[in-house]
């Protein structure tokens, strides 16, 4: 079987890709309006809903980008991953209900849409619409890019593909995504994150399993080599230092509920009771995907620092390299399929919240009505997303390899920067005002810009994303309080006591 | 004191201790330095080192992101059905997420102070009250959301209430 390594591999990846056109394929019957294909018009079960959440938030970084981490600066990143359980609990506690309620009773599509219904104000509306467009750009860019890299790296080990171009890998990776997200809307990608949930999950602790294997002493004599080398590294801030890993479980605990991606989901399901299961299948799923992520990272690095093998030319490097020497090849087979899965499950996501922002929300915003035929125009602009983001990712890749690294590193503090005061305080508290929403969002875009155009490094390793959080959060509650309460519209007053 | 005030001062001493932080003079391997030999690889050196100038600043940082996340959490729940018991499990999850961290710290210290630590389940005994400790001390809010919901999170009433809503919603857009 080991000398069919490479041929098991990409037999898995072909096998996951043609799932998630056949999903797609099965999901266009069922997209029939601009409801289906933008919240699944709100009747998915708790188990999709699951599975979805989880997968949409753990991407390919949580497979490639987290090992890499690991292997280069310790367990520093692994704040980003326990702090899921926390993530997880604010969605739920202050996310999940009230934005299901409002999705119901103004019938909203997005999360715009729900910022909308609660400050009725059309420029706090247009700023969220902007946010996730400009985050969708850059997150998709690094998502599209990961994966052509991927398949080509998977490609030229064999002997008719040997010389395959990045290009084209970008074009195959892209034409999958763009069929099922296109043909199906948010059902196709909601099903097709089931899959790639179950994938994720078996591949996460298969992994684990393997890693605690890599040494006769199991994980303990890892731990124990890196102790001897500099300590530090698998001490719990990692070589980066306390501050680097706090303000990391800073921004990724309370800054999960904010990711559009993540609270987008939270208004598809069927019933509202279904939150009762939905957070623990969530958390579970999560955590054994993100097992990999400490595993893989911790044994390579063991290795390295224990002359047992050779440095790797990148951190990136760790997971396949990890795969490719330790995991059976079937094994490896799965993991693999289970980072398409991962790049996927958060492009798709990216993809639907991206158009529903160019055809949906701005159009409101600037003119007070959506587009005719949004279902059409939705498609298309799925399509146009998709292309513009794989220009992205090439640009970047030949060009200019800051690009994709600016707008991605862009996303998620943006996002949580930016939507959290807004949404997960917003929701629950009746005196927080659209101008001061307006005034939150604003500023963490132009901290967030400021700190990666002019790159600037901050001491301690403290996040960027943390900072504009934090400002964010205080301009927000501060600036609500200086004003005088204002009457809310009587549902939304109504579900707010809720 | 209102919960959101509560909030809005945890954010300002997280800002204070944060600010306090950025002002003091950081070591050299603060943030870790690159490894002598291998490309790609950082290490972090003393570790006692990196917290000399900046002494217990993280340790009360956490502390009040942990108040702080418990705060935003307890919002979560309606008023009006915050009950004594609801206080009391809200107030023995906090605790318990304050436990965990503390004694991650103490355990941290305590590796500072005599070069050595137990490896435990795999890990040191720090990173074990890492690993497990912190993602466990929030799980217990997990749990509270899970075995509490009918009681505090959608209480069978709010969910009648919210049906009634949705009827009078749809016979008003229905009127129009």
């Amino acid at each position: 079987m080991e000398a069919m390594r490479q041929e098991i591999i990409l037999g898995s990846v072909f096998v996951y890709l043609l799932i998630c056109i056949g999903v797609g394929l099965w999901a266009m019957r069922r997209t029939k309006s601009a409801g289906d294909f933008f919240v699944a018009g709100r009747g998915l079960g708790p188990i999709i809903v699951s599975m979805a959440v989880f997968s949409s938030t753990l991407s390919g970084f949580g497979f490639v980008g987290g090992p890499g981490l690991v292997y280069a600066t310790g367990m520093s990143s692994v704040w980003m991953a326990v702090c899921s359980a926390l993530g997880y609990a604010t969605g739920f506690y202050l996310v999940s209900k009230r934005i299901r309620m409002i999705a119901e009773v103004r019938d909203t599509m997005s999360l715009p849409d729900v910022v909308f219904a609660r400050y009725g104000s059309e420029a706090a509306r247009l700023l969220t619409a902007g946010t996730i467009l400009l985050g969708v750009l850059g997150y998709l860019a690094t998502q599209i890019l990961a994966m052509a890299l991927v398949l080509q790296s998977l490609l030229a080990g064999t002997d008719m593909f040997a010389d395959i171009s990045l290009f084209t890998c970008v074009v195959i990776s892209s034409a999958v995504l763009i069929f099922y997200c296109v043909t199906g809307g948010i059902i196709a990608s909601v099903y097709t994150d089931l899959v790639q949930g179950i994938v994720m999950i078996i591949s996460g602790a298969l992994v684990v399993i393997t890693a605690a294997h890599v040494f006769d002493g199991g994980l303990a004599e890892a731990s124990n080599i890196m102790l001897a080398n500099d300590g530090e590294d698998i001490m719990p801030f990692g070589t980066l230092g306390m501050m680097a890993s706090l303000t990391w479980f800073f921004l990724f605990g309370l800054g999960l509920a904010g990711q559009p991606h993540v609270a987008t989901k939270m208004m598809m399901n069927r019933n509202l009771a279904d939150n009762r299961l939905i957070l623990p299948i969530t958390v579970f799923g999560y955590v054994i995907a993100a097992m990999l992520w400490v595993s893989v990272g911790m044994v390579m690095r063991a290795l390295v620092l224990g002359d047992v093998s050779g440095p790797l030319g990148a951190p990136d490097e760790a997971a396949p390299m990890f795969l490719s020497t330790y995991a059976h090849p079937l094994l490896a087979g799965i993991v693999f399929a289970g980072l398409f899965a991962a790049i996927m499950s958060t492009a798709d996501s990216f993809l639907n919240i991206g158009a529903a922002a160019i055809i949906h929300d701005i159009p409101k915003a600037v003119r007070g009505k959506s587009l005719n035929n949004e279902l059409f125009w939705a498609r298309l602009a799925a399509v146009g997303l998709s292309v513009i983001a794989a220009g992205f990712a090439l640009y970047s890749y030949y060009e200019n390899d800051e690009l994709v690294a600016l707008l991605g590193a862009f996303g998620w503090g943006t996002f949580a920067a930016a939507l959290v005061p807004v949404v997960l305080v917003g929701l629950n508290w009746k005196q927080a005002s659209a101008r001061a929403a307006v005034v939150a969002i604003s500023a963490s875009l132009i901290i967030n810009f400021s700190a990666q155009v002019f790159q600037v490094k901050i001491a301690y390793g403290i996040s960027a994303g943390f900072l504009s959080m934090l400002t964010s959060l205080i301009l927000f509650i501060g600036l609500s309080l200086l004003e005088k309460p204002k009457k809310l519209p009587k549902d939304i007053d109504r579900i707010m006591e809720l | 004191m209102k919960p959101i005030h509560i909030v809005f001062s945890l954010l300002l001493v997280i800002a204070g201790i944060t600010v306090y932080i950025l002002t003091s003079e950081p070591p050299a391997n603060a943030a870790g330095v690159a490894h002598q030999s291998l490309a790609g690889i950082k290490v972090g050196g003393d570790g006692a080192a990196r917290l000399a100038t900046i002494g217990k600043a993280p340790f009360y940082f956490q502390i009040a992101v942990i108040f702080l996340a418990a705060s935003l959490l307890y919002m979560g729940v309606p008023e009006h059905r915050r009950d004594r018991l609801f206080r009391m499990l809200f107030a023995g999850a906090t605790a318990y997420a304050v436990f965990v961290w503390v004694s991650l710290f103490s355990s941290y210290q305590a590796y500072h102070e005599t070069g050595v630590t137990d490896v435990v389940f795999g890990f040191p005994v720090p990173t074990n009250w890492f690993l497990w400790g912190v993602w466990s001390g929030f799980v217990v809010f997990d749990l509270l959301y899970v075995f509490a919901f009918r009681r505090y999170f959608l209480h069978p009433e709010d969910e009648q209430s919210f049906r009634e809503l949705v009827a009078e919603v749809k016979s008003e857009q229905g009127d129009v």
